[in-house]
């Protein structure tokens, strides 16, 4: 059967790219291999696979998202991701919001270094690209989508809905035409609201880009490991170890900033499981930069420069595994859905894992290692220990993470069963990861602000003494009064002063010690960055300040005071703010609330100071979704969120009562309603006999109510019940006075009551609660994370052309 | 001994450290009589809201009350002094995290799962019935 407008043939190209992208990664590991020994037979066979295979790998991204620039709805992917009325700019989001995808964003990345090292990495090329090409090799599996028996190798992009397994075999895949019969086929699912924000079109490649580098310095560790040449890779895995510190740690802080400004978490971080799986590869990638500069400046500390190194990627195949397997399901709000691939997900890491630590342990002994013992007095001694550090948060970090894994393997229905019940992540996230963590901060921010001043080798004490002295001196006055403003606990406070001396030490040491020498530049620069994060993250954090307090207290465990209600034009105190909330609008999906935030000027007298919109992105599919709004000043921030308000459309509200209860009343009886007293003074009675005797036609049944309200005033109220031919009709009694209303449900013929509905006209004026929080000194933050980034990269751009100079 | 060894004791320590760290302060996923007869103990519950029972969300105070139904099928008043989350009747399943007290289970935070985008996709198709999981 011939279906009518299927774009087949787009599918097709995918498919037959992926198969050659596939079969020509694993020729390129083979002949990359054997062109170490045989360059001149295998050279350029290695080289054309590889191209072809990063050629098929581009063809398939452009025809994926052709496809979806297209709107072929008929594709699965295409269908779930896009929609017609889906914004170009966010074609980008969509097309990584799936897990296939993504996939193809990571093995993209890692296509395009692979060219690059092609042409750079000299001697080098044949090992660390067969590395590349087997890695490429197994993640092209993932996208694949073919069946093996019946075993099920991959998901892929380029399958039709029809095709889909729970769709084989039903009517509608008969029809010939069914894109024109079934209107669902017309438009897609669209995008995820969320995800429909300019940091998601920048911040998944971004961080993709870095999990994809931190394969460059791991194919160079497992070349020289394999080839049994221990030092000679790390000057050409140097520059590329900071590259993917640089690019993996923008790519985390951008993640951070997208959920600052478009989740209503509040706040830039949240221990979530997700982010902590980028940010542990990130971790363990300083720790292994770090030691290969160790090892290239004064030799040493060559065994966990590999083992740094090697476990990076491991770390970025293993936060793969928690983030796409829906292993996390219960305990990340954002990992993506399950699509059956967890299984090949654990060969893979299963795999790497047993190879590259098995060549590790095999030649562990013939590493060479340092005759002397090491001295208190060097600086790579110090730095060592800072890897250290990095290394057990880290662990700390993932082994918490790694709860539901646990739980797999020693739960109560575990492989194992050691627990007696299931061990949940803890209940409160941020503070058993704050708890933990702001330790490992303090002496990493000391440790950094200290080893500056350090030579390698041996330090000697009284100069070391003298140059260090200043900057501590300084760092001290400064967290005094930083403190008169921002008073802390014992261990923030500490944590305060190491991440000011980290700062200043690091300025003072460039620009007095160093003389600002280019050379000392980047270092300097990122370790202030790096100290500005953590000073920004502790002020806006510790010292984040809830203004939308309401006066409720129930208990003190219970946050229910930090949402303000706000009626509709109503002013209300906030912080040191009036707010007004003049109205809400909709615009496209977004249901927009106006506020106006009031300050007061010199005269005493309440002024327009700014608006704010926060919305709520309705989206009957994925939920609806609030949106803050956020203030910027230079010191701090004012967040605002909608936490709740009354979605309800203009039609569902109309209705305009609310029933408030239901009572029984008799003849003569008085029962107290709400605020009024109801007697019932009589019953009225009008039967109309029909043809047939003793069956009458119609039965009305009134009840003569007199309500009393407090004020004495009386009002009469009659409703009626009707039953006709064993069918019921209600005529309900209002008091347009008093805004009432009574509906005569039935005749309880056992206690000879009658059941009343008392409803109440909804005059409560709409409201929103509101939370709003400011955030001082976020700036510090934000800025630290570029003079990382920045820092670094001009110490990569120095050591390159250092590397070209020698 | 060698200054490595000593730093070596001292990472082994940490790891050490972390992992019963992360013992102490992990939660059990419980159903709601395991909650009930370890009053104040944190728990999270995986379940589902009660549709049948009321609901009240008083908004002056922000606390909304349910009542939900553990996978076991045992029900409890959940207390949760937040705001109601949106869609909140959608939801297909929800986890608590909080503990019991002697009247109704106080939720700390909630998350809950809505309907995936499969459900939808055979809605479309006019095929409700082939959703299986």
């Amino acid at each position: 059967m011939e279906y009518i407008g299927e774009h087949t043939w787009a599918g097709e190209l995918g498919r037959i790219a992926v198969i050659t992208a596939f079969a020509s990664a694993l020729f390129a590991t083979i002949a990359y291999w054997f062109s170490q020994k045989e360059p001149d037979t295998w050279k350029t066979w290695a080289r054309s696979a590889f191209w072809i295979h990063a050629l098929s790998i581009f063809t398939v991204v452009g025809t994926l998202f052709f496809m979806m620039a297209n709107h072929y709805f008929e594709y699965d992917y295409v269908w779930k991701h896009t929609s017609l009325d889906l914004p170009a700019k966010f074609l980008f989001s969509a097309f990584w919001e799936g897990q296939e995808g993504s996939f193809l964003l990571w093995m993209f990345w890692h296509a395009v270094l692979g060219l690059v090292l092609m042409y750079t990495a000299r001697n080098w090329e044949g090992p660390v690209l067969s590395v590349f090409s087997i890695v490429q090799a197994f993640l092209t599996t993932m996208i694949m989508g073919i069946y093996i028996g019946s075993y099920k190798l991959g998901f892929s992009p380029f399958i039709l809905i029809r095709e889909m397994p729970e769709n084989i075999g039903l009517p509608w895949t008969q029809m010939a035409d069914y894109l024109q019969r079934i209107p669902g086929f017309m438009d897609g699912s669209g995008l995820n609201p969320l995800l429909q924000n300019y940091w998601m079109t920048i911040h998944p490649p971004t961080l993709f880009l870095g999990f994809a580098s931190t394969l460059v310095p791991f194919a160079f560790a497992i070349a020289a490991l394999a080839n049994g040449d221990f030092k000679s890779w790390i000057k050409p895995a140097l520059p590329w170890a900071f590259f993917s510190v640089m690019i993996l740690g923008t790519g985390i802080l951008m993640g951070g900033a997208w959920a600052y400004e478009a989740l209503s978490f509040g706040g830039f971080w949240a221990w979530d499981p997700v982010e902590n799986s980028s940010l542990v590869p990130w971790i363990t990638m300083v720790g292994g930069a770090h030691l290969i500069l160790i090892q290239r400046n004064r030799g040493g500390f060559l065994r966990s420069a590999f083992f740094f190194n090697i476990i990076s990627f491991l770390l970025v195949l293993y936060s793969t595994f928690l983030t796409r397997s829906g292993i996390l399901g219960d305990s990340s709000v954002h990992s993506f859905v399950d699509l059956g691939l967890s299984g090949q997900l654990v060969v893979y890491l299963l795999f790497f894992v047993i190879a590259a630590f098995g060549l590790f342990i095999y030649r562990y002994r013939t590493i060479p290692k340092p005759k002397d013992d090491e001295t208190f007095d060097s600086r790579e001694f110090w730095m060592f220990v800072g890897q250290l550090v990095f290394f057990v948060s880290a662990f700390q970090i993932i082994f918490s993470t790694s709860v539901p894994v646990i739980n797999k393997l020693i739960g109560p229905e575990g492989w194992i069963s050691i627990l007696e019940h299931p061990m949940a992540p803890p209940g409160d996230p941020i503070s058993h990861y704050n708890s933990l963590q702001i330790p490992f901060a303090l002496i990493l921010a000391l440790l950094i602000g200290m080893t500056q001043y350090m030579n390698y080798r041996s330090t000697k004490a009284n100069a070391f003494a003298r140059k260090i002295v200043w900057s501590l001196g300084f760092a001290l006055i400064l967290t005094i009064l930083v403190s008169l403003v921002f008073p802390f606990g014992f261990i923030n406070s500490l944590l305060l002063f190491a991440s000011i001396f980290a700062i200043v030490g690091n300025l003072d040491f460039w620009l007095r010690i160093a003389r600002g020498k280019a050379a000392f530049a980047g270092s300097s620069v990122a370790h202030m960055g790096f100290g500005m994060i953590l000073l920004g993250a502790l002020i806006s954090n510790g010292q984040k300040e809830v203004i939308s307090q309401n006066d409720a207290y129930i208990h003190k465990d219970f946050p229910s005071n930090e949402n303000l209600l706000i009626h509709i034009n109503d002013t209300v105190e906030m912080g040191p703010y009036q707010v007004t909330w003049t109205g809400e609008r909709q615009e496209g999906t977004h249901r927009i609330y106006t506020m106006e935030y009031l300050s007061q000027n010199d005269q005493g007298e309440w002024i327009k100071d700014f608006t704010l919109e926060p919305f709520i992105n309705m989206n009957e599919r994925m939920g609806n979704n609030p949106e803050p709004a956020t203030r910027h000043y230079w010191d701090h921030d004012l967040y605002t969120h909608i936490n709740w308000a009354d979605l309800r459309t203009a039609e569902e509200m109309d209705e305009g009562w609310q029933e408030i209860g239901e009572f029984s009343i008799g003849q003569n009886d008085t029962v107290i309603v709400d605020q009024y007293f109801a007697i019932l003074d009589s019953i009225l009675l009008d039967v109309q006999e029909g043809e047939d005797p003793g069956h009458p036609q119609m039965m009305l049944i009134g009840a003569n109510l007199r309500i009393l309200s407090m004020d004495g005033s009386q009002y009469k109220a009659v409703p009626i019940l009707a039953i006709h031919q064993g069918q019921t009709e209600h005529f309900d009694a209002t008091i347009d006075e008093l805004g009432i209303k009574f509906h005569f449900e039935k005749v309880d013929t056992e206690s000879n009551k009658m059941v009343m509905k008392f409803s109440k006209r909804d005059d409560e004026p709409p409201f929103i609660l509101v939370k709003a929080i400011i955030f001082p000194q976020i700036n510090i933050l934000w800025i630290g994370s570029i003079l990382m980034a920045i820092g670094t990269l001009i110490a990569i751009i120095q050591r390159i052309r250092k590397q070209k100079a020698s | 001994m060698k200054k490595t060894h000593i730093l070596l004791i001292i990472l082994v320590a940490g790891l050490i450290g972390a992992i019963m760290a992360t013992f102490s302060d992990a939660s059990t996923y419980a159903d709601f009589d395991l909650a009930r007869s370890n009053e104040g103990q944190q728990f999270t519950v995986v379940g589902y809201l009660d549709k049948e029972a009321p609901m009240n969300f008083d908004a002056q105070q922000t606390l909304f009350t349910f009542t939900a139904v553990d996978k076991s099928g045992k029900k409890s008043k959940v207390i949760y002094p937040q705001p109601k989350p949106q869609d909140f009747e959608r939801s297909e399943e929800i986890t608590m995290k909080g503990y019991h007290t002697d009247t109704a289970f106080v939720a700390e935070e909630i998350l809950m799962k809505c309907p995936s985008k499969y459900n939808e996709q055979n809605k479309m198709a006019g095929n409700e019935d082939s959703y299986t999981e």
